[in-house]
């Protein structure tokens, strides 16, 4: 009866494998038989729960997608002055998101961040030599894969400089002077206790 | 916590060991079995200067199974056509050969005997004997050749039959097989792993790609200019110095031997001047071709790819000469580029994070 089993398995887990490739916005632009072709170029990982996904300064050669499962960010921070405060908890993922984008275009990349699975996870690794094989192999996919890619990096980048901007300005605050009535009522205040 | 450890720490040997031993045994029986090694070796040649043909086939929305077999096919009609066409050239040149040879091994004999004489009058005090000696020599290794000949034969029989087998499913299941080994292989090292195997892959096809076209280059140019110039054996002497030039360092040195001595044993029977304008001749186009391979081939084409530094290049070729003989001479470079790159994935890999 096994084997009726193991097929059952397979279809559903297929399907599943295709809706996530489908639903994800690197993939939007492929046409279904772009989508079987990169159904047979990525890799389905399996993970522990808490089981390392990968560490922060390790080369990554890839991303990863959520097919089953949940994932949490970490980034450590050396300088913390005790180990319960060295791992900085950074977002949870879960079904159909997808972490590591930046690897596929980094040349020896290293991960800015650790991945930590927090339940029984499948995965989907797309990775560098998957990218290349498939531009080597379909150009126009690898092309739309590319331009979908350069999308989400651009809108990292966005949302970071503009992180960038807000605390900048709120560095800026914090260094500036107090205002001088503040300083005068504070100074009035202290004189008349 | 320490019971995931311990099952992470399981599996992960579980695999690991499973990994190691597929690839241990693929090793084992390549090395053990009779011809598997050559047979593997031209079929990853095959199977490299194939591929991109069968990609940009791909590219053209025609599909994979059929995108292998039309340069199957292509080559397999170019080989016949080109047996057809040059054999009878060929078999001329080696007939001629088989006839002239007893004259050939009889002349440079002779020229190496008066050659000893001229040298025993300058210096009386040794006794060499090399005419004698080498006459001996030659006797014994055409002996040797003749009797070795039935199992050579054979060999090349199988391996003609084995590779071009081999290659075939290289590029018809090569991508599936090495996904289902990297299946097995343990989280923590599997981005190294599929890395790796892209990295050697590329390395390994863009080395045979280049040495190729080198060789080719080589070769026609050999052959062009002593056609040119009239002289015998023109086909079979380019294909030989296209072939022994694979051979880094000593063959094209090898390759230009036979054009020499036909060079010097003709130039023999007619003047005594062994320096003549022929043999001159001769060895400016072996020159010709070495420098355009020199100048133009290797800087654009094999340093690019193989990043060994010149003394290793020397000491790698020397093992490999010492471990396998001619063959291991061949695979020495490509095997050591792989040594090196995935000594220095490892180290990239595992080493801590350096920011």
């Amino acid at each position: 009866m096994n084997f009726i089993w193991d097929n059952i398995f397979r279809k559903a887990k297929d399907a599943d494998l295709r809706a996530v490739l489908t639903e994800n916005i690197l993939f939007k632009d492929l046409a279904s038989r772009e989508i079987s072709f990169l159904e047979k170029v990525v890799h389905i990982r399996t993970f522990h729960a808490g089981e390392t996904v990968f560490r922060q300064g390790e080369v990554g050669v890839g991303m990863y997608l959520i097919m089953k499962g949940r994932v949490e960010i970490f980034v450590s921070d050396p300088l913390a002055p005790s180990e319960d405060l060295r791992e900085i908890f950074i977002t949870q993922l879960g079904f159909g998101d997808f972490f590591g984008e930046l690897s596929l275009v980094e040349e020896k990349g290293r991960r800015t961040a650790s991945a930590v699975a927090r339940e029984e996870s499948v995965l989907i690794g797309f990775f560098k030599p998957d990218l290349m094989e498939i531009l080597a192999r379909s150009p126009g996919t690898g092309v739309k894969i590319m331009f979908r890619l350069a999308e989400v990096l651009g809108r990292r980048l966005k949302e970071t400089t503009d992180k960038v901007s807000e605390l900048r300005s709120a560095l800026k605050e914090l260094r500036a002077p107090p205002p001088l009535d503040e300083y005068d009522g504070k100074a009035s205040g202290h004189s008349s206790s | 916590m320490e019971k995931l450890q311990v099952t992470l720490r399981r599996e992960r040997r579980l695999k690991l060991i499973a990994v190691s031993l597929i690839i241990l045994s693929l090793i084992v029986i390549i090395l053990a079995v009779p011809n598997m090694l050559i047979s593997f070796v031209l079929a990853f040649v095959m199977n490299y200067l194939i591929s991109p043909v069968v990609d940009i086939l791909e590219r053209s929305r025609i599909p994979r199974e059929y995108a292998i077999l039309i340069p199957f096919f292509a080559a397999a009609g170019l080989i016949i056509f080109g047996i057809v066409q040059v054999l009878p050239l060929v078999s001329d040149q080696l007939a001629l050969l088989e006839k002239q040879l007893p004259t050939y091994q009889v002349d440079f004999v002779n020229l190496i005997g008066r050659t000893e004489t001229r040298f025993k009058t300058f210096f009386n005090l040794y006794n060499i004997h090399a005419s004698e000696d080498l006459n001996a020599w030659l006797m014994k290794k055409t002996a040797e050749f003749s009797a070795g000949i039935p199992a050579v034969v054979s060999a090349s029989l199988t391996v003609s039959i084995l590779a071009p087998l081999f290659a075939f499913f290289m590029l018809q299941d090569g991508r599936q097989v090495i996904r289902s080994i990297l299946q097995i292989v343990p989280n923590d090292y599997f981005e190294m792993a599929l890395n790796l195997q892209h990295r050697i892959n590329d390395q390994l096809g863009g080395f045979v790609r280049a040495r190729f076209i080198e060789a080719a280059i080589v070769g026609m140019v050999v052959w062009i200019g002593l056609a040119i110039m009239g002289f015998p054996y023109a086909a079979l002497l380019g294909i030989f110095a296209a072939v022994t030039n694979l051979i880094p360092y000593i063959g094209p040195i090898i390759g230009a031997v036979p054009a020499v001595i036909i060079a010097l044993i003709s130039e023999q029977a007619r003047v005594v001047d062994p320096l003549s304008l022929n043999l001159f001749i001769v060895t400016s186009i072996y020159l010709l071709a070495q420098l355009i391979d020199i100048i133009f081939i290797i800087p654009f084409l094999v340093a690019r790819i193989v990043n060994l530094h010149p003394v290793t290049v020397i000491v790698v070729i020397i093992i490999g000469a010492e471990v396998m003989g001619i063959l291991g001479m061949v695979i020495s470079i490509p095997v050591a580029s792989v040594l090196k790159l995935t000594l220095s994935t490892f180290y990239d890999h595992l080493s801590k994070a350096r920011h």
